[in-house]
């Protein structure tokens, strides 16, 4: 068993603990709630604001909006050459953005080529189509085995290649943040968009596996 | 307001021990007063009532103070340290009291 399958679901702390006894997060709760109340009575935050940022936090900054900018590019051959000439353009098409300055780059695969998403040096990550990485992501063993061993790397993940495929690793920076856009699976001709962005996960946009028709 | 994501940088890519709890890329709240306590913050940063960097160092203060007697079993979970950053930095900057005398009469 390797360090990654016992990794894949793990809170990122272990301290993010669930095990409040009722009455305790009720305290917490309570002091929640007093300092919003006195904040909204001086004007410094207002309820809507408040709602609008957990939102957009919580549900847009996830693998979701990865998923629509592939599904879209399946469906649609010209979006999908607008997105492999300018990807920063092309996401933000959609309405995904919040880089500061780092250029996406969006990253084929094809029968010939598998692309894979790596950060030697730290833990670049496309957050804005694909969240927060995850734990395994971040892990120098991850980081730096990939681009030694990728095809040891992606079997572990459950992903054996024909030997005929090249294997590239893209290094991101910075600048510059990866993403793969993965092979759409045969047999889904008859999906429509939004059933073809549920098949899309995390995994898949990295590189290390393939989307499978459930 | 657009569609624009307005999620910023600076805040989503915390690193080491501060880092936000996340599952497969999104957010995880055991609890609504986190997900409050969260935005709360997020939104007085926005308004420049603080830098987040400001706050950041604060969490990273209150997450390693509960990690001291043992570093494995801390003795609050992260946002119990978020909301104990958010108090301080609100003592600090003094931004719950007084209340203004208007508010305090329409109260």
């Amino acid at each position: 068993m390797s360090e990654h399958d016992h990794d894949h679901q793990a809170p990122a702390r272990p301290y993010h603990r669930s095990d409040r006894p009722a009455e305790h997060d009720k305290t917490l709760a309570d002091r929640v709630a007093r300092i919003e109340s006195l904040l909204i009575a001086k004007g410094l935050v207002d309820k809507g604001a408040l709602d609008r940022l957990i939102e957009i936090y919580e549900q847009d900054l996830g693998p979701m909006n990865g998923a629509k900018v592939v599904a879209r590019a399946w469906v649609d051959p010209a979006y999908k050459q607008r997105l492999l000439n300018n990807a920063t353009a092309a996401i933000a098409e959609l309405g995904f953005g919040g880089l500061q300055g780092e250029h996406m780059i969006v990253v084929e695969n094809t029968p010939q080529i598998h692309n894979v998403i790596v950060c030697t040096l730290c833990s670049c990550y496309p957050w804005p189509v694909l969240g927060l990485p995850p734990t395994w992501y971040k892990d120098a063993a991850y980081r730096s085995r990939v681009v030694i061993d990728p095809r040891g790397v992606l079997t572990e993940f459950g992903t054996q290649l024909d030997d005929t495929v090249e294997v590239r690793v893209w290094d991101s920076s910075a600048e510059i943040r990866y993403l793969v856009l993965p092979e759409r699976p045969a047999g889904t001709a008859h999906l429509n968009e939004d059933r073809l962005a549920q098949l899309i996960d995390r995994d898949c946009m990295i590189g290390v596996k393939k989307v499978r028709v459930s | 307001m657009s569609a624009a994501r307005l999620i910023r940088a600076d805040i989503a890519e915390m690193p080491g021990s501060c880092a936000l709890p996340r599952k497969s890329g999104e957010m995880v709240f055991l609890s609504d007063w986190e997900r409050r306590a969260f935005a709360i913050v997020v939104n007085l940063a926005e308004q420049g009532q603080f830098e987040w960097s400001e706050f950041q160092q604060q969490l990273i203060d209150c997450i390693s103070d509960a990690e001291r007697d043992d570093p494995q079993n801390p003795s609050r979970g992260y946002y119990e340290s978020w909301l104990a950053s958010l108090e301080a930095l609100l003592r600090r900057k003094q931004l719950l009291e007084p209340l203004p005398h208007a508010a305090r009469k329409a109260w």
